[in-house]
């Protein structure tokens, strides 16, 4: 397949990256190809971590090499039909967010970088429906595109050592919310007061690679009654 | 018949396994033993599957009885194994009677110990793995106090001309004093350290005393990235070399983060990754450049003698007359059964 690259990482990883100029395309590539291994399972194949526009493919160098792996990769993807959705029917959540204050200490911060007010920021987090592009670090982070800033938002200078569970942030042109306690180097802009990591389910959080997700403004007191309670994806009418 | 260590003493020790294989797509670091090769062999001296749960100390003491009679084994980091006061080997299968104490003391240098025993435990699982995951709060933490069930118990397996070392394998054991020699091949973001990237190989590196499983943190000559654009993040593999800002060098390990928007200068060859498992913060670390084919080839020999290690294993407890007691294949080759019967088996 064209606008392909394949790099090698060690003995035990490839990074298989798109580069055909078209994002969309490129993340449904990978995670296409990210699937198409998990059925085949090779043997030594251990697992795929798909992301944006690229996916690290990795196996035990114990029990095969990059060369075989490589020769399985290179076939599903000369099968793989990179228009094709990588979900029929997206899951739909809505994440109920506190905005600044405690629960965002960034938001001001965010709002000087951007040379926006705190209130455009907020409009602006919550305008979209947002696409899990992938589940990420810690804990199975539904990884976002970014709302439409002006301008990426740098990561902190100095990383907080501990970011509390239900964290929302944004960081470059990527945003987030934290399933599990952790450190983190992205601004938290406000805090959700639904769990969404379930250590019992697999996969232990909800919402996976081709579902939407978006984020609606709550008060203190709407907080407080939802506190910790499950996310969980909306009924949907067939 | 099944049994539990009592634990009695203990400061930093965990069951773990070689990993959570499933964990990384899903966002969940891989985690388990840090030291793979010495995991692996404690399994396979006491004839359980080399993935099986292993107890992972770290640092400190560790000191349990066993309620049943079990076989186990202790590999890793150096420490002073004693069996009711009595100095057993490490790298050896050692059976322990119900009642007896064991007790693990003074690591003298490297990191982890790992004890292994036949059958494994019966811990809780997340994903197929018990390799405790420190973010998503999940693990089996040993604490004065814990009992450890065992899933099988072996009746005791005795030299009665000696009484004390059952046999001797001459198990290869990794050297972890000095300067650690880190094999690394070229990341795939290495072009963006142009003309720093070697600083890596020309300077020794001392370990952080910030380092833990999720990664390593350094300080020497650091290389300097020439770029500074975003990089959005992407899954990155354990043994990533990065710089972050900062002042030090990064090295993950196999509890970091799946993703990372940083670029990738060069990634440590795995079986190096056991032996940056087992530094200690102060020890310095010498990288030394490799090829992925000879990171490839180096791989295929410690398999190689692992699987080697598990016949010769297989072999000797068929002499033994306990391979069906522990689950192994009765086969004994010919050339080994007319050295049998020095032994014997108490029941």
């Amino acid at each position: 397949m064209n606008g392909i690259e394949i790099a090698p990482c060690g003995p035990a990883a490839l990074r298989v990256t798109g580069v055909s100029g078209d994002r969309e395309r490129d993340w449904r590539t990978v995670h296409h190809l990210a699937r198409g291994l998990a059925a085949e399972a090779p043997a030594g194949y251990l697992g795929s971590i798909p992301t944006y526009e690229s996916v690290l493919v990795e196996f035990d160098a114990l029990a095969t090499t990059g060369a075989r792996i490589r020769s399985v990769v290179d076939a599903l993807l000369d099968a793989i039909d990179a228009d094709a959705p990588l979900s029929e029917r997206p899951r739909r959540f809505t994440v109920p967010v506190v905005y600044g204050g405690e629960h965002g200490p960034d938001l001001d911060d965010v709002a000087r970088l951007t040379g926006l007010d705190a209130a455009e920021v907020v409009r602006l987090h919550g305008e979209p429906t947002y696409t899990v592009r992938c589940l990420g670090a810690p804990g199975g982070s539904p990884m976002l595109d970014g709302p439409a800033f002006p301008v990426p938002v740098p990561r902190l200078a100095s990383p907080r050592t501990s970011v509390p569970v239900g964290a929302i942030s944004v960081a470059g042109r990527q945003a987030t919310l934290t399933p599990a306690v952790a450190p983190g180097g992205w601004c938290v802009i406000g805090r959700t007061p639904l769990r969404v990591m379930d250590l019992t389910q697999e996969p232990p959080v909800p919402y996976r690679p081709g579902d939407t997700l978006r984020f609606r403004a709550i008060d203190d007191a709407e907080f407080a009654r939802l506190d910790g309670a499950m996310l969980r994806a909306e009924e949907v009418l067939a | 018949m099944s049994g539990a260590l009592l634990v009695t003493e203990s400061r930093v020790a965990v069951v773990t396994d070689l990993g959570r294989a499933r964990g990384p797509a899903l966002g969940l670091p891989v985690n388990g033993a840090l030291d793979q090769y010495s995991a692996r062999v404690g399994n396979i001296l006491v004839a359980n599957d080399e993935g099986a749960p292993i107890i992972e100390v770290t640092a400190f003491d560790l000191a349990f009885t066993a309620d049943a009679d079990v076989l186990l084994a202790v590999t890793g980091a150096p420490m002073g194994v004693r069996v009711d006061g009595v100095p057993r080997p490490m790298w050896e299968p050692v059976s322990v009677r119900a009642g007896q104490s064991v007790s693990l003391a003074g690591m003298t240098e490297g990191l982890r110990t790992y004890v292994a025993v036949h059958g494994g435990f019966d811990v809780p699982l997340l994903l197929g793995s018990c390799a405790p995951d420190t973010v998503a709060g999940f693990g089996t933490v040993l604490a004065p106090g814990t009992a450890l069930p065992v899933r099988r118990s072996i009746d005791p397996i005795v030299n009665p001309y000696f009484d004390m070392s059952l046999f001797n394998l001459d198990v290869l054991v990794p050297y972890l004093g000095g300067d650690a020699i880190i094999d690394v091949t070229d990341g795939p973001d290495a072009e963006q350290f142009a003309g720093t990237a070697d600083r890596l190989l020309r300077e020794p590196f001392t370990v952080t005393a910030k380092s833990n499983h999720i990664g390593l943190r350094l300080t020497g000559d650091l290389p300097v990235r020439r770029s500074t654009e975003e990089v959005i993040s992407r899954g990155v593999p354990v043994g990533a070399v990065e710089v972050p800002p900062g002042d030090e060098l990064l090295v993950l390990h196999r509890g970091r983060g799946v993703t990372a928007g940083y670029p990738v200068l060069a990634v440590v060859a795995p079986l190096s990754l056991d032996d940056l498992g087992q530094v200690r913060p102060g020890q310095r670390v010498r990288f030394r450049h490799s090829t992925v084919e000879q990171a490839e080839r180096n791989a295929r020999l410690w398999r190689d003698r692992l699987d080697a290690l598990r016949q010769r294993i297989g072999t000797i407890y068929s002499c033994l007359g306990v391979a069906a007691q522990l689950g192994l294949p009765e086969a004994v080759p010919s050339a080994a059964a007319d050295h049998t019967i020095a032994w014997e088996v108490h029941s």
